[in-house]
């Protein structure tokens, strides 16, 4: 009697595995093969990229009215990994098209030589703080740093808020004798890469000690993973400092200070002053496409800007994706701005634009194949 | 040297009450963040976060189903790979396995189930990614899958451990043959409790977002292909919880309550099965 009561759930559990096994077996292949015949059968074709954090909430925004109201008949998968990860991945092929903020360096060029850099919009980075002057009242805006203040503070040499360097250009700020809380990324970014290719420009002493990188050696301070975690030091640790993307920090609400170009003027990081600063240096655009924004000359320039970049391959592996990713980059150079605007990316100038536009057109697809219908 | 009575009776009393201090702060945790969760989340909550597909920034509305449905999706390929082989070497470690063979997958259980879940998506990532040249459901069901194999494994040996020996002498003496005693007589007294292990593996591994990263991918359309990216709750709330929006912020907080809110009936559905158990 004890055995037969017992029957029901072993039956079911032999069931399960029985059906487990049969499936894990044979299951896979019928339904890998709808996948394969869906693009000829009209079903939208699916094009996936990986890669930079700092512009995904702008390219989803892209993807999703470029195939609701433009093309539907593609879709675009974009995974944020990460400007390391997005890179990686093109290498690997496992992804049709890659993105980065960092530009390639000479052995990712070397290993990979078939990739090209295509800019999309730029950014900006900020030197954000979370700041009380001396009479306990908290300092929105309204810092500025001349470029010697800020290497130094991130090198360590400057301590203290009340430090002439600092004192000397904030003649409004009653600034406390507090020390500096310096708070910078831990993981790899393009933001480090730009904050530290800009510190190395303007400081011969950062660029000796430390140099530029998408990560580095940071004389001091504490890291923080992502945009988020650097926020996060910043909102924890009174009289702190640190660098965030433009967007992050006008999204949270976060001060940001005044920085002072090349041309000795204090400007405050915005759409237009990354606009100029790409602008400015519009004619000096390599062939290759990978410029840095740092350091810009022109009065109105923001001196920590940098462009995004899409990651394709100059002779694509299909013809079809080839030609969706083209029109797609054409569409959002030219009709993207505005989105980019209210998301607070500076779309390229007129003259960038066109040099960008004109290298998609050189792209071919399986083996020198001009684009479809180019 | 004995303390007096008092001294003792007092300490045991403060003891206890710190046990009970202890008890108290891990429930009202656990309370804490449910409760946290709900408030933050169920705003979020309408019909169109559980039919529609996201949408971008500054769109209204939208939803996460793809990611509700790939969760069970790539969950379900984990539990394929992982409940034949899993349950399978339970029995072989509970029935058979008393040698050096049986020593030997028990250690590399145990370290396999120590290992960091990221490293389970690297092995997916070069197993199955790399080869394939893109990313699918089937990686993160694998990746998944090797996180569940050694509880499944252990569980299912423990549960069957548990069933006394006199049941196994029982079926013998009667002169069933050894594979009748376990499939009518042993597995049986401890299927549920395997059953209760299983679910609590699958539970524990819905919510794992970095074996995904790299393998399940991620997918801002639905998607029923496994050999497509597909979207997952966890790795979805990474997303949103990591972007400067409001918007998404919200999101991430109801796709947390959703992602709480399943485990939590998984956990319940444990317990009304292991009451059915008492009371049979």
């Amino acid at each position: 009697m004890m055995i037969r009561k017992r029957r029901g759930p072993v039956l079911v559990l032999v069931l399960i595995l029985l059906l487990a096994f049969l499936s894990a077996c044979g299951g896979a292949k019928p339904v890998s093969a709808p996948a394969q015949g869906g693009e000829a059968s009209g079903k939208p074709i699916t094009i996936t990229g990986a890669g930079a954090t700092f512009p995904y909430p702008l390219y989803s925004k892209w993807f999703y009215v470029y195939s609701t109201q433009v093309d539907p008949t593609v879709r675009f998968n974009y995974q944020s990994i990460g400007s390391g990860g997005g890179i990686r991945q093109i290498m690997a092929k496992t992804v049709d098209f890659g993105a980065s903020d960092a530009i390639l360096t000479e052995e990712e060029k070397a290993a990979a030589p078939d990739l090209r850099m295509f800019p999309t919009v730029a950014g900006g980075v900020v030197v954000a703080y979370n700041l009380t002057d001396a009479g306990g009242k908290p300092v929105g805006k309204g810092l500025k740093l001349t470029p010697q203040a800020l290497a130094g503070i991130f090198l360590g040499t400057i301590t203290r808020w009340n430090d002439p360097a600092i004192a000397q250009v904030n003649p409004d700020i009653a600034l406390p004798d507090a020390e500096i809380a310096v708070a910078h990324r831990s993981d790899g970014s393009g933001t480090t890469f730009l904050f530290t290719s800009y510190l190395a420009q303007v400081s011969p002493e950062w660029r000796e000690k430390v140099g530029a990188g998408k990560a580095v050696n940071w004389p001091v301070g504490i890291g923080g993973k992502g945009n988020e975690g650097v926020a996060g030091v910043l909102r924890q640790q009174p009289n702190s400092i640190g660098y965030i993307e433009l967007a992050y920090a006008v999204q949270n609400h976060i001060p940001y200070a005044a920085l002072q170009n090349r041309e000795g003027n204090f400007v405050e990081p915005s759409l237009d002053s990354i606009v100029a600063a790409s602008n400015a240096y519009a004619g000096e655009m390599p062939d290759d496409l990978g410029q840095l924004l740092v350091n810009a000359p022109g009065k109105d320039s923001y001196p920590i800007a940098g462009y995004t970049f899409i990651l394709l391959y100059q002779d694509m592996p299909n013809c079809l994706k080839a030609s969706k990713i083209h029109d797609f980059m054409v569409w959002a150079l030219t009709e993207g701005d505005g989105y980019a605007r209210e998301l607070l990316y500076a779309p390229l100038g007129e003259q960038v634009e066109k040099k960008v536009i004109a290298k998609l057109n050189t792209l071919t697809c399986e083996g020198g194949k001009p684009l479809p219908g180019k | 040297m004995e303390k007096p009575y008092a001294v003792r009776k007092a300490t045991s009393h403060l003891m206890a009450a710190l046990t009970v201090l202890s008890a108290g702060m891990s429930a009202g945790l656990l309370l804490l963040l449910l409760v946290y969760v709900v408030r933050q989340g169920a705003a979020a909550l309408n019909w169109d976060f559980f039919t529609k597909n996201p949408v971008p920034v500054g769109e209204p509305g939208g939803g996460i189903a793809n990611a509700i449905v790939g969760t069970f999706v790539v969950v379900g390929l984990a539990a394929l790979f992982a409940l034949p082989i899993g349950i399978g070497s339970g029995i072989y470690l509970s029935e058979f396995g008393r040698n050096r063979f049986g020593d030997v997958v028990r250690f590399l259980a145990d370290v396999l189930s120590g290992v960091p879940s990221i490293i389970m998506g690297i092995f997916a990532y070069v197993l199955i990614v790399a080869r394939q040249g893109h990313f699918s459901a089937l990686s993160g069901g694998f990746a998944l899958g090797v996180m569940m194999l050694p509880v499944v494994t252990r569980t299912t040996e423990e549960m069957l451990r548990m069933v006394p020996d006199s049941v196994r002498e029982a079926g013998l003496a009667l002169g069933l043959p050894r594979w009748r005693v376990l499939v009518h007589a042993v597995i049986p007294a401890a299927s549920r409790g395997i059953l209760t292990g299983v679910v609590l593996a699958l539970a524990r591994v819905a919510g794992e977002t970095a074996p995904l990263l790299f393998t399940a991918f991620g997918n801002p359309y639905f998607s029923l292909d496994i050999n497509q990216p597909i979207a997952t709750l966890p790795h979805t709330l990474f997303n949103y919880a990591i972007s400067p929006y409001d918007d998404w912020h919200l999101k991430a907080w109801g796709a947390a309550l959703v992602l709480t809110g399943l485990v939590f009936i998984a956990s319940l559905l444990v317990r009304l099965l292991g009451a059915r158990e008492m009371s049979t």
